[in-house]
């Protein structure tokens, strides 16, 4: 195909276009490692002189993160469950049967997909003041969330359950399995890489959910950790060096699980997203 | 009785029990509030009244008085601005480096994938590194651009009126490029290999082979990107959030950040409503033509 020669100009050139693109990322990890002074000096220094190690457990502490992070583990778990719970029956019918109704309802998934979460909270928010949810705000944000990031989870578990032969399920029929026999045993564990990619898709994103919270979610012990990061970041800030160490907190293990999972998930995304 | 339960355990009732509760939850926390947000935008609300049904109605007046007040054709034309610049720019990067990876040189999937972080990181983080970034005195970006030559002075990327928009259409082109690469690499990789060796024997150049092979052939995966980038492009919010705040005096200000401001900040939710009302028909539309595109593809 490919000269060795030419392939190693080719990958030269990946590289350079990923460290410009990744740039951002590896200025917020210097930011955090700079001393308050350091981040002011012209020309900016690319490799911080004197890393300082204890900035991420000062600002955990000051900023009292354990509860932040806390509040969004609860969110994105209570959505990650919802989400797969109710999405992984509805993908798994909805790949499985081809009619005008299953069209009918695919349609309304992906209308119900587009629907702008900043246009959605006025009418959310005053719906749930009327029915009392806001009493409880974490539960109304996994609420509200789970209905924005369903329909995204469906068509990305759909394109899995397509690939799962129905010839599996209808020999686990003959069997004498019932339905729900064969969807439990069969189908489902033949899916089970694509459903579990997607629901951590899903908990990343609720991981970083910020409108709803920020609207619904008054009471600061209840706050998850994106709504704490646009507190802490007033108009007139010079804690550059800080914001940037909860930010690295806050994103890191969400970066360590996606170099993990990468391929999977690129996969998953390049399978279901146009289809 | 019985007979339902069996069906549901071994028969047709299993598949309405899947897909229905599902799409009852759907309808009831976003069907019932689409429809609750169109009737709220020709309802009198105040904060005594929020948590009631049938508030008074007040005709077109919501409307009315939000097309008369001065920010709004100048927001309008900024969520223009905003949505146009945003896709254009992360079209344009995504294609190229779509086009790259495709060569698939040994290690391009890999390194194609690490682009996809932008894309996983929570937006608030994404809006306060690039705000930091773009810091008027102290900023990389800045520092970047002067000692390249492009610029002599500092540009006040956050708070001089003729640049807060674009410091918030740059930090989108970078969130969403990344998207628009995979989405894009899709289609490449769909594109026949004969037809480029059948080019190449009949002596057609590199660019020739581009332009008759590959833009023709990737029409309607670019309808489906486009359209799903104005999808995204209206969904952004965080970004605005966390760098400008919509401001200074609205320069920045789009349409769907300000539907919040009205609702959030001055809780005067009729007219959040109506300009939720207006916007999410601008969605509603981009998604049509977005179905559209990828119809026969859903249909399997």
């Amino acid at each position: 195909m490919m000269t060795p020669h030419l392939n190693r100009i080719y990958l030269g050139a990946a590289i350079v276009f990923a460290i410009i693109y990744l740039f951002p990322l590896y200025w917020m990890y210097v930011t955090a490692l700079k001393s308050g002074s350091e981040i002011f000096a012209y020309p900016p220094t690319f490799i911080p002189k004197d890393p300082q190690w204890g900035v991420f457990s000062h600002v955990w502490e000051v900023r009292g993160m354990g509860r932040f992070i806390w509040n969004s583990l609860v969110i994105a778990t209570g959505t990650m469950i919802l989400v797969a719970g109710l999405g992984t029956g509805c993908s798994y019918v909805l790949a499985r049967y081809r009619n005008i109704w299953i069209d009918v309802a695919l349609f309304l998934v992906l209308m119900l997909q587009v629907l702008p979460a900043s246009l959605m909270i006025t009418p959310l928010f005053v719906g749930f003041s009327a029915v009392g949810l806001l009493d409880y705000p974490r539960f109304a944000v996994i609420l509200a969330v789970t209905a924005k990031a369903m329909p995204f989870f469906v068509i990305l578990v759909r394109a899995t359950f397509m690939a799962v032969p129905a010839e599996l399920e209808e020999a686990a029929l003959v069997d004498g399995n019932s339905r729900v026999g064969a969807f439990v045993s069969v189908v489902l564990p033949l899916a089970r890489n694509g459903v579990l990619v997607s629901a951590i898709l899903i908990f990343m994103q609720a991981f970083g959910e910020f409108v709803y919270s920020k609207s619904i979610i008054q009471d600061v012990n209840l706050q998850p950790a994106s709504v704490g990061l646009n507190a802490f970041m007033g108009p007139n800030t010079v804690e550059w060096n800080n914001i940037m160490a909860y930010a690295t907190i806050y994103v890191t293990p969400i970066l360590a699980a996606f170099v993990l999972l990468q391929q999977r998930i690129v996969a998953g995304l390049t399978s279901g997203a146009l289809k | 009785m019985k007979r339902i339960r069996s069906s549901i355990i071994d028969g047709v009732g299993f598949d309405l029990v899947l897909v229905g509760i599902p799409l009852v939850f759907l309808l009831l926390f976003s069907g019932l509030p689409l429809v609750y947000n169109v009737l709220m935008s020709f309802q009198e609300v105040d904060l005594f009244s929020l948590g009631e049904v049938f508030r008074p109605f007040v005709g077109l007046k919501n409307y009315r008085a939000l097309f008369a007040q001065p920010e709004f054709w100048p927001i309008m034309w900024n969520t223009v601005i905003f949505v146009f610049c945003s896709i254009g720019g992360q079209f344009i990067v995504g294609f190229g480096l779509a086009v790259f990876f495709n060569t698939g040189f040994r290690g391009s999937t890999f390194i194609r994938g690490l682009f996809l972080v932008s894309w996983v990181m929570p937006g608030l983080v994404v809006g306060a590194t690039w705000n930091w970034i773009l810091a008027g005195d102290f900023g990389v970006l800045n520092y970047l651009l002067s000692s390249i030559g492009v610029i002599s002075e500092n540009i006040f990327w956050r708070s001089d009126i003729n640049y807060s928009l674009w410091a918030v259409i740059i930090t989108n082109i970078w969130l969403g490029t990344a998207f628009n690469m995979i989405l894009l690499s899709v289609g490449l990789a769909g594109i026949p290999k004969d037809l480029y060796e059948a080019a190449s024997l009949d002596g057609a150049t590199a660019f020739q082979k581009f332009w008759t092979i590959t833009v023709p052939m990737m029409r309607s995966t670019t309808g489906a990107v486009i359209s799903l980038g104005l999808i995204f492009t209206l969904q952004q919010f965080d970004l605005f959030a966390a760098i400008t705040g919509g401001g200074p005096a609205n320069s920045s200000n789009v349409a769907q950040y300000w539907a919040w401001e009205l609702s959030f900040r001055q809780y005067d939710f009729a007219r959040g409503a109506t300009i939720s009302t207006i916007m999410i028909a601008v969605v509603m539309v981009a998604s049509v033509f977005y179905v559209r595109s990828t119809r026969h593809e859903v249909r399997g």
